[in-house]
């Protein structure tokens, strides 16, 4: 028996924010999806403090879509906090989604262990097709990891 | 026999004569071994004065050092002796006055030989009293000293002859006690202004309120010597930076009798060292900016890859949306201009990648190492589409390594390819030719196509940034292509070059390093 799928978009542009959304939901909407819009909510959402502490309705995700530029905390920081939390929690696997690809970004982030990384395409056509590919490989082929801790 | 002040004859006489037997046994007491001993003395100008200074008696050392046979002389006055300036003076009459009155007269001065010739003399008169303390001549002996005399003088002006250095020396209170023409000429003042005054005038008052004067003298005295440099003052006031060297004398006891000192004006070389260490102030601060304007540019195109392009996928994207959700519904010149703005966006994508391009060529530390030219230009011609590819043609000798680096050496082929198959003449099929061949110590690499040239008045142009030659809709792009090829070749050390002649096509050259 196979649950619903949960995917965490980190992003803090609106218009991009939409324009993924929108392609992911043209994937077939078959998971949940929940966004926010900063870094330091990233980290809250994960440790489960207010206002998400209940994982009934914030649930722990299966994949994370984590731009870098950020507000407040950059998505290296939610990457390296994460990792260095306890097991389980720092199994989430994390894909960078983002403006630059410079070498320099691409290597920091797989140097703090990221899953992957993908550049932000410049044309809609191009980021479905990219979006579809993601999701079938880490939300249908993918196995995931325990994520939950065994104090919850 | 004569009694005289013999002691003061004692001191004078060579040591061998003064050693052994001659105050012992009492037969040696007797006027004919002294007459005997007299005779022998060569070195000596040994005779005997009347109260009045005429001459009585005569050795063998007064006649090889004066020129004079006893015959001559005897019965002459010892004036004689003197050069007219003591004369004038009445010397010879002063040293008998001396002589007579406190027993003994020491000099030293010129004095003539016979043949008029000068000689340095060190005398010596000594009164002889009879019995009843009477005055009844002189004794006279004198030394010929010339040699000594002329070394001295030619030391002494040896010394006086420096100018480039300030050579003097200080008694052992610090007063100038002689002055050279260097010392003139670097602190401004005249010997006799200066002898006798302290040479701490010579301190910047900084350097006298902290005591360094004496301080100098102190470490001199107790080290024997002291060496520094430092800025002096001159005599106008003005200042000079100088190197120093302080040297104790002492006498033969161990007494300190003064110091020497010499001084060098080294301000030039000051100067010069200031001047070399602000340059190198300069250039480490000009580093330091530079290094920060490159971090600062790095900032800005970090920020221009995420920022500037947020906004243009948001543009792209939903153009995107109205086309997809409502472009059936839509008049067809509203879609046509709908398709306007994503090639807008698109363009505007492209020129963003080139300007990042460009400007990241001139901040990134390269990394020279050994490229093989045939796979860079294979590299390059697999980046152009298929249809074109076939109209490029390679020759390439075996073995062609290059210094360069990869990625940059295979974006700048790769521009250059792209330019000569874009500027096709209107209907013509491109026609590329590569090749790459040795040249002395550089590899040469021609990209050469059949197409509308560049007129010689532009072809300097083509490489600077955004220079274009035509409207994007002619032949599109961002202007930027052969601006990273200029530079991406600068870079890695090697040359660009262009020959071409409107409409007969054009041909770049790259020269780098052979590696």
């Amino acid at each position: 028996m196979s649950t619903q799928r949960n995917l965490l978009l980190v992003e803090d542009e609106g218009s991009d924010a939409l324009l993924i959304k929108r392609a992911l939901e043209k994937t077939g909407a078959d998971f949940n999806l929940s966004r926010l819009k900063h870094g330091e909510e990233a980290i809250d959402y994960l440790s489960g403090v207010a206002p998400f502490d209940d994982r009934e309705t914030h649930p722990l995700p299966d994949v994370i879509l984590l731009d870098i530029k950020l507000p407040r905390r950059t998505g290296f920081e939610v990457l390296e906090w994460l990792r260095s939390q306890p097991a389980g929690l720092s199994r989430i696997p994390v894909v960078m989604l983002t403006s630059s690809g410079q070498a320099v970004d691409v290597n920091r982030a797989y140097d703090l262990h990221a899953n992957g990384y993908l550049t932000k395409p410049d044309t809609a056509h191009a980021l479905q097709e990219m979006l579809l590919d993601f999701k079938k490989y880490w939300l249908q082929w993918n196995e995931q990891p325990e994520t939950r801790l065994e104090a919850d | 026999m004569l009694i005289a002040d013999f002691e003061q004859f004692e001191v004078l006489l060579p040591s061998s004569i003064r050693r052994g037997s001659f105050n012992a046994g009492t037969a040696l007491h007797s006027e004919h071994v002294f007459r005997i001993l007299i005779d022998s003395v060569r070195d000596y100008a040994i005779f005997l004065l009347t109260p009045e200074g005429d001459i009585c008696s005569w050795n063998p050392g007064a006649e090889r050092i004066k020129g004079y046979k006893p015959h001559e002389i005897i019965g002459k006055n010892f004036r004689l002796f003197y050069p007219p300036e003591d004369l004038a003076t009445d010397k010879p009459g002063h040293e008998l006055k001396v002589a007579a009155e406190l027993g003994s007269f020491e000099d030293e001065g010129w004095r003539l030989r016979k043949d008029g010739s000068r000689f340095w003399a060190n005398v010596l008169i000594a009164r002889i009293l009879d019995e009843s303390g009477n005055l009844i001549g002189f004794g006279k002996i004198t030394r010929d000293l010339t040699e000594r005399k002329e070394a001295e003088l030619q030391y002494r002006r040896l010394i006086e002859g420096v100018t480039d250095y300030a050579i003097y020396s200080l008694d052992p209170h610090g007063r100038v006690t002689s002055w050279n023409s260097g010392a003139k000429r670097l602190k401004g003042y005249e010997a006799e202004e200066i002898i006798g005054q302290n040479f701490s005038k010579f301190y910047t008052p900084e350097d006298v309120a902290a005591n360094l004067p004496d301080r100098i003298l102190e470490t001199a005295a107790r080290e024997g010597h002291y060496e520094a440099e430092g800025w002096r003052v001159r005599k106008d006031g003005g200042r000079f930076w100088s190197s120093v060297v302080v040297t104790s004398i002492r006498d033969e006891a161990g007494t300190l009798v003064g110091f020497s000192k010499i001084t060098r004006d080294v301000t030039d070389r000051k100067n010069l060292l200031d001047q070399l260490q602000q340059h190198s102030r300069e250039l480490e601060l000009r580093i330091k900016e530079r290094e920060q304007t490159n971090a600062d540019l790095e900032a800005f195109s970090y920020s221009v890859s995420h920022d500037l392009r947020a906004p243009l996928r948001a543009i792209e994207g939903f153009t995107d949306i109205i086309l997809q959700d409502f472009g059936v519904e839509l008049p067809s010149e509203v879609k046509e201009s709908l398709q306007q703005i994503i090639a807008a966006t698109s363009r505007m994508n492209e020129l963003v990648q080139d300007l990042l391009n460009y400007s990241r060529l001139s901040r990134i530390e390269l990394k020279l190492e050994s490229v093989n030219v045939k796979s860079a230009i294979r590299d390059a011609c697999n980046e152009l589409d298929r249809d074109v590819r076939s109209r490029v043609s390679v020759s390439v000798e075996p073995n062609l390594m290059v210094r360069a680096q990869s990625a940059i050496l295979r974006q700048v082929l790769s521009n250059l390819l792209n330019n000569a198959v874009k500027f096709t003449k209107p209907g013509m099929p491109p026609s590329v030719e590569v090749a790459a061949y040795r040249q002395r110590d550089y590899i040469q690499i021609d990209i050469s196509d059949q197409g509308i040239g560049i007129a010689l008045q532009h072809q300097e142009r083509v490489f600077q940034v955004f220079e274009r030659l035509h409207n994007a809709e002619e032949y599109p792009g961002t202007g930027i292509g052969l601006a990273i090829v200029k530079r991406g070749i600068t870079r890695m050390r090697g040359i660009v070059s262009l020959r071409s002649e409107l409409g007969k096509g054009s041909t770049f050259e790259i020269r780098l390093p052979s590696a």
